[in-house]
């Protein structure tokens, strides 16, 4: 399976900022929209959003799990 | 918009017509909850199991939604949900046996899901007040079930031989009862046409066929080709067949209810 990590944010309140809470791995980004929903439903999310962890650019580690470097599946 | 219908105005017929039309939506639900229930152990990945079973509690939660909607119309929804033999349910024929592997769950989550999503959305544009103000978060919940519907199966149409070849047969088999049950125009599908409840089967089927027709000819199912499968049984409210009895026994929580003293 070529699944891909997918970090999830998400907020309450319109007022709130975004948190991570968690991630999902998924074949794609539709999928991985509804996992994320699905799989983080234990509040009532005013929004939440997914991203693929090697879209994010770490600014001052060059370790760690939003580096690009692990949790990739492909 | 219609005339929010007067539930006592209704004569006998339109009565029968509108528990028929509660009972199949809301017996629809409950079996594709419990194929949904099927698969919670054994999908591809863990977030795909959590997914369904998430699935899953969405169907029931909207089956007893419709199922509380039948004391409006003189029946007691704990009857019909706990005492009813498998024969009585009026649930689309699609869904009488599991599915023996993932890409029968995602043909079923495509087909017929959307299918009973279609028959909903005719039931909340119609002048049953309940319907109205129930059903749209419903299908806002559905937005989801379509939307990982879609992916898996674009994901398996592109996959291997094997993959497709199950998916279009899965696809193939699924489409005869589906059309059946959601373009139904025999005397009580009528009757709730003319009264301004729901849409014509024949309306509905074309809003399924547009919505699956990209889709399905991904494996080579041309959906216009599709035809519905005969046997039609108006009394019954479905084609032939009944759910599994199994299914049934799980849905009526036989064995756990025993439990119970009164």
């Amino acid at each position: 399976m070529l699944e891909r990590v997918y970090d999830v944010f998400a907020r309450k309140h319109r007022g709130d900022q975004l948190a991570h809470i968690g991630y999902v791995d998924a074949l794609d980004d539709e999928m991985a929209r509804v996992y994320a929903w699905k799989t983080y439903d234990e509040e009532h999310w005013f929004e939440m959003c997914v991203i693929r962890r090697t879209a994010i650019i770490p600014v001052n580690r060059q370790d760690g799990p939003f580096t690009g470097l692990t949790g990739e599946g492909e | 918009m219609n005339e929010p219908l007067e539930i006592r105005d209704l004569d006998g017929t339109g009565m029968s017509a509108l528990r028929r039309l509660i009972l199949t939506l809301a017996d629809s639900k409950r079996m594709m909850g419990i194929r949904y229930s099927d698969w919670l152990l054994g999908a591809p990945s863990i977030e795909a199991g959590i997914a369904v079973s998430a699935m899953a509690q969405d169907e029931w939660g909207h089956a007893r939604l419709l199922y509380a909607m039948l004391k409006d119309v003189g029946l007691d929804p704990l009857e019909v949900e706990h005492e009813r033999p498998g024969e009585d349910y009026a649930s689309v024929g699609a869904l009488d046996e599991p599915f023996d592997h993932w890409a029968g769950l995602v043909a079923a989550m495509t087909v017929v899901d959307e299918a009973i999503s279609v028959a909903l959305l005719g039931f909340s544009r119609g002048s049953y007040e309940a319907a109205r103000t129930r059903v749209p978060k419903m299908l806002a919940e559905e937005e989801f079930h379509a939307s990982l519907a879609k992916a898996w199966y674009r994901r398996l149409a592109d996959s291997s031989h094997k993959a497709r070849t199950l998916l279009h047969d899965s696809t193939e088999c699924l489409l005869p009862p589906v059309l059946a049950w959601l373009g139904a125009d025999d005397a009580s599908a009528r009757a709730m046409v003319v009264s301004g409840v729901t849409e014509s089967g024949e309306s509905m089927t074309e809003v399924l066929r547009e919505r699956l027709r990209d889709l399905t000819a991904l494996v080579e199912v041309n959906i216009d080709r599709a035809q519905p499968n005969s046997g039609w049984d108006e009394d019954r409210a479905r084609g032939p067949g009944r759910p599994d009895e199994e299914a049934i026994e799980r849905v009526r929580g036989d064995r756990n209810r025993a439990l119970l003293v009164e």
